[in-house]
């Protein structure tokens, strides 16, 4: 990939002819592309608009699954983090939940309500950062900035909490989580609502160049977005109305209440809309969390002490987690032995990147590819692994 | 606990195809499912309401000769999860493609399994590699592949001084 773009780049305008006799060019989007983030597309341009697309991932490929294989469970835990940058709280609690449930261990009520706090702050965040780079990809840079900027109220409260701004290196553990809320804690995340509840006022007011140039780009249609495997906000803005969280509930999601936004468009601007609903559902989540939150251990008795050797018993277990972009899941299988056998690592990207990307992208102008590429709220790095 | 509408599947399931699984908790039926009719019988679950292929992973066993596949898929109307898994032979790894079954979704997960362990999907028309780049050796998820033994000898030179630390 890296030899092609050096070749391309020694070219001179005239070797920059349409090769082929149907007038079509290629066109590289990525990987080392400021627009894109560590991921390629090879595009087939006829004049203005893409003939046709294909995803070329592998550029940040870390093959966690096999990393994984050779590691503890604790070390696995500060391993998850790095699954996905924006995301790495939510990761992290997938891991913990599978094997909990590989383990047979219950973490304490205190430990879950603490952990959907943590996963829908890290949703508000992740969805503030993916606000920031649809702007960056319509060329509204005013948004980006203020996007980045209430972002670090998040990540503050985080450096607070986990000790670590965007890793919290394995904050959520199997049994639990690490640590207790510091004192004052939960006061700083009620703080923390205002500038977020101003950021959501930012993001509605629906700059008219934004709009002009997110409506009408990108359409998804329902009976594709299901064929193609899309999932979280990308189908939810197809029509569906389906939400991990809502249908297959795990930690204490099923406490809460909150809605499940859908749009029917299917475009980039009802996925930025359908964005914008979820920070909204995640704060009253959040606020409905911090007054159930009870008094009482963090962490299962079993975990306290950290003990490196224990053993895995023998099983498999599928865990399903609804992170900001999507679906995310967690295939996790034990021989008995101190270390898993096998992980398998269902990232929502993998699915929105290839053939989802792939699709949409056709037909769509030279212009809007950012801005359909980053619609589809999608994160390299969970799709590499 | 609610486990009684997926007993009910499962029971469909038993009777009509001779397939042995369990509900290990509400909404999670496993199921060993056979190769042979497995296309067909992922249709029946298709037209079911299973319409989401999760994920499908690959579990390799060597000491028993076989690659174990696990297709993980949602029922979005029933809200269940039925995992299928299928055993099949480590030398000659292949299975029927259930592209024609899921479409796009079944069709890059079984070119990333295909990829990271080697398993052929007969009817897949699109099994190009996704994320190695000249990848000649042995599919790097088998588990007689030695990562780490492959990371010294590609990245470490045992007569430098500073590196001769990784092979001891």
């Amino acid at each position: 990939m890296t030899g092609k773009m050096n070749a391309s780049a020694s070219t001179t305008i005239s070797q920059l002819q349409p090769a082929a006799e149907d007038g079509q060019y290629d066109l590289y989007f990525g990987p080392a592309h400021p627009g894109s983030g560590n991921f390629g597309v090879k595009l087939k341009i006829a004049g203005e608009n893409v003939a046709s697309a294909r995803a070329d991932p592998g550029y940040l490929h870390r093959g966690f699954e096999k990393l994984m294989e050779y590691r503890l469970p604790i070390q696995n835990s500060v391993l998850s983090d790095r699954i996905c940058v924006l995301e790495a709280l939510n990761w992290n609690l997938i891991h913990a939940e599978a094997v909990e449930e590989l383990m047979e261990i219950e973490p304490p009520e205190r430990a879950k309500c603490i952990r959907v706090i943590m996963a829908e702050l890290s949703r508000i965040q992740s969805h503030i950062f993916w606000f920031g780079a649809f702007c960056i990809g319509t060329g509204f840079e005013t948004g980006f900035k203020l996007a980045f900027g209430y972002r670090d109220y998040i990540l503050d409260l985080f450096e607070m909490i986990t000790g670590g701004r965007v890793y919290p290196a394995g904050y959520i553990c199997p049994g639990g989580v690490r640590r207790d809320f510091p004192d004052g804690a939960t006061q700083k995340i009620t703080h923390v609502l205002d500038p977020i509840g101003k950021m959501l006022r930012i993001e509605e007011m629906e700059n008219p160049g934004l709009v002009a140039r997110a409506k009408g780009i990108g359409v998804l249609k329902l009976q594709d977005a299901i064929k193609l495997g899309a999932t979280g906000p990308v189908l939810r803005a197809s029509g569906m109305k389906t939400d991990v969280r809502k249908d297959d509930p795990y930690e204490v999601y099923d406490r809460f209440d909150f809605e499940v936004p859908t749009r029917g468009e299917g475009d980039a601007y009802a996925r930025y809309l359908v964005g914008i609903e979820e920070i909204r559902q995640s704060v009253r989540i959040i606020k409905q969390a911090l007054q159930q939150l009870p008094e009482g251990e963090v962490i299962a008795p079993k975990f306290k002490r950290i003990k490196l050797a224990t053993k895995i018993p023998e099983g498999d277990v599928y865990v399903r987690n609804e992170v900001a972009r999507g679906e995310a899941g967690m295939y996790m299988v034990s021989d008995g032995g101190e270390r898993p056998y096998r992980v398998k690592i269902r990232g929502p990207s993998f699915l929105h990147m290839i053939p989802v990307l792939e699709h949409v992208l056709i037909g769509a102008q030279i212009a809007d590819v950012p801005a359909i590429y980053w619609s589809l709220n999608v994160c390299p790095a969970d799709l590499d692994r | 606990m609610a486990v009684k509408e997926d007993l009910e599947i499962l029971a469909k399931i038993t009777s009509e195809f001779k397939i042995k699984g369990e509900v290990r908790r509400e909404g999670r039926i496993w199921l060993d499912t056979p190769t042979e009719g497995f296309v067909s019988f992922c249709k029946w679950l298709k037209e079911r309401g299973f319409e989401h292929l999760s994920a499908i992973s690959a579990i390799d066993w060597p000491d028993e000769s076989m690659f174990e596949l696990a297709y993980h898929l949602w029922s979005y109307q029933d809200k269940i999860l039925i995992t299928l898994k299928v055993k099949i032979d480590r030398q000659n790894a292949s299975i029927d493609s259930v592209t024609e079954v899921w479409d796009g979704s079944a069709q890059v997960h079984e070119r990333e399994i295909h990829e990271l362990f080697g398993v052929k999907f007969e009817g897949n028309n699109n099994l190009t590699p996704l994320f190695l780049e000249d990848w000649q050796g042995l599919p790097p998820f088998r588990k007689d592949f030695d990562w780490r033994e492959y990371v010294r000898r590609k990245y470490y030179d045992r007569q430098n001084e500073r590196e001769c630390v990784y092979y001891d």
